[in-house]
């Protein structure tokens, strides 16, 4: 353990950034306690650690370039790597404290009451410079494009980042989209005016006006998990007929939400369309 | 067996748990089992002819998760499996490098409550900690409340001893016990106010008796698991309205015990109070 009057704290932000990368982080950042402003009373990050100081935030475990390619999209339902950030997260919480003397938790990657997240890790990664929030909605890193985040809220002083300028987000591909045809990648495969969940505007380009529907993107993108779960359960109970009902219980449906719920950790998220044509991160994805 | 052989040997197996993750490493006999469990639940009769049994704890929490006023993050944050994941690679490496079978003691429980190996005996055995008056949790004289693991092998080590001195009660607990009737523990959760704690400590300053309420405990440390699941599902199977049945399904309540099973890792206890008032390990815990 070192002691506190001999931290060099630009030192340890290197130190941590190198475990980080050497476990499998592609970026990592710091984020000023008192930057998230513009979160709910509750949801900050002195609301769960006392005298927090500082977010460490770090991003990685992207979907490969291979399984982007695969022409079995239900192949990425089965696979998802986005456990790996929370555990590593973990990790770094352990690390500063016994390495530094400092308080750390790690930010739950889970829900509170109301399914509302502890803290958004997204706008964490974001005032880290860890990537910008998108039109489609996840946070986007310039050269990774999408990928999985963790934040570890600390009273260690870590000295600061600042969010991504430019942002990632819109591509300068996408601005050009927008100019000719009026919509972007990810909005035209997911219109909300077609049945969609995104929509929004390229201004000075800069996106704006931008619509997210979030309780319709869940009916598509947690079709196996919880959301899953709780639909078929009350549509089997609601069942009069026992022949029916039994074959509802072992539908392929039903099935495959069980397997959802059980191997959770890679296995909650069924669509990934918007960023499967976002052009962020598109050269870190190409391969032979 | 050369003796000078054994005790390397048990060095590099100790380092390699520590190195591996485990923040205290012990050995037991297999044949110390045999005054304390019935048959079957004895490492033998889960690996015929186990000549050791290596435990390892790991600490759950980080101190800075203790230190949150939303009791919640530590909820679902509490614990990252870092003893099973040590012992694995404890168990792997008795494998692999000398060539002896070796497996991860199985501690969850296979028919009713009971494991077919107790964790808690284990640590008990290895020398890695005692009986507490908090729920029978074994506390660490350095760490207080540890997760355990265990590598059942047919390797020969070194036996640890048990501890001589008992953990708890700790001398501030004998005090406040002779003064005011209670340790902080059971004045968290007295079983004569509806809590699950009672018990006396004797005139030398040892647990003279305790009491812990199971039943009730698990009712509080585990509202959202396994056992809240099973308790919603059959108030929603025998809800004959329709509407109230689908309301059921998707409240806050259920969501999050059908969440807490997906996410059983992150989830496992929602109940931390005997722990948190505990000065065993509270100066490991004291952090800036």
């Amino acid at each position: 353990m070192t002691s506190q009057s001999q931290i060099d704290f630009a030192a340890a932000k290197s130190e941590l950034a190198a475990v980080a990368q050497k476990s499998g982080a592609l970026v990592s950042g710091v984020a000023d306690a008192d930057a998230f402003d513009a979160a709910p009373e509750g949801r900050r990050p002195a609301d769960i650690l006392p005298k927090a100081k500082s977010v460490f935030v770090i991003g990685g475990a992207p979907p490969r370039a291979g399984d982007w390619q695969s022409p079995n999209y239900q192949h990425m339902e089965v696979t998802s790597t986005g456990d790996r950030m929370q555990t590593l997260a973990l990790k770094m919480a352990r690390i500063i404290e016994d390495r530094f003397a400092y308080y750390a938790v790690c930010v739950p990657a889970g829900v509170d009451l109301g399914q509302q997240p502890f803290m958004s890790i997204g706008m964490a990664a974001d005032l880290a410079g860890c990537g910008s929030k998108s039109l489609a909605g996840p946070v986007l890193h310039s050269e990774y494009g999408f990928m999985y985040y963790g934040a570890i809220i600390t009273t260690m002083p870590l000295p600061g980042d600042k969010p991504l300028d430019p942002a990632a987000c819109p591509a300068p591909e996408c601005v050009r989209m927008y100019a000719a045809e009026g919509t972007t990648p990810c909005v035209d495969t997911c219109p909300a005016k077609a049945g969609g969940c995104l929509d929004g505007k390229i201004e000075d380009g800069r996106f704006t006006d931008r619509q997210y529907d979030a309780a319709r993107c869940a009916t598509r993108v947690q079709n196996y998990w919880v959301p899953g779960f709780q639909k078929v359960l009350g549509a089997t109970l609601q069942e009069p007929d026992a022949d029916k009902q039994k074959m509802m219980l072992f539908s392929s449906m039903f099935s495959r939400t069980l397997w959802s719920m059980t191997y959770s950790n890679i296995s909650q998220g069924q669509c990934a369309e918007c960023m499967r044509v976002c052009p962020v991160g598109q050269d870190y994805r190409t391969k032979k | 067996m050369n003796a000078n052989e054994t005790e390397s040997r048990t060095q590099q197996i100790k380092q390699f748990a520590l190195d591996a993750g485990a923040d205290v490493v012990g050995i037991a006999d297999p044949r110390a089992w045999d005054e304390h469990v019935p048959e079957g639940h004895r490492p033998y009769d889960i690996l015929p002819g186990a000549q050791s049994v290596v435990v390892v704890g790991s600490r759950g929490p980080t101190s800075g998760a203790w230190r949150s006023p939303n009791h919640r993050v530590i909820e679902v944050n509490g614990y990252d499996f870092r003893n099973d994941a040590a012992i694995h690679r404890v168990a792997d490496m008795i494998e692999l490098e000398f060539d002896h079978q070796a497996i991860q003691a199985p501690g969850l429980p296979t028919g009713g409550h009971l494991p077919p190996l107790s964790m808690m005996l284990s640590a008990v055995l290895a020398g890695l900690g005692t009986r507490s008056l908090a729920a029978n949790i074994i506390l660490n004289p350095k760490y207080g409340l540890l997760y355990y693991s265990a590598c059942i092998t047919t390797l020969e080590f070194e036996y640890d001893s048990m501890l001589k001195q008992d953990v708890c009660p700790h001398h501030m607990c004998i005090q406040s016990y002779h003064r005011f009737g209670k340790t902080p523990c059971m004045a968290a959760c007295p079983s004569d106010e509806g809590g699950c704690l009672d018990g006396a400590i004797d005139a030398d300053g040892h647990i003279e008796y305790s009491y812990y309420d199971r039943e009730r405990c698990v009712s509080r440390a585990m509202n959202f698991g396994i056992n809240s699941f099973q308790k919603a599902l059959a108030q929603i199977v025998a809800e004959e309205n329709t509407e109230r049945q689908s309301a059921m399904i998707h409240s806050d309540f259920f969501s999050r015990s059908c969440s807490a099973i997906t996410h059983y890792k992150e989830s496992v206890a929602q109940c931390f109070e005997c722990m948190r008032v505990c000065p065993i390990g509270r100066s490991e815990r004291k952090l800036q």
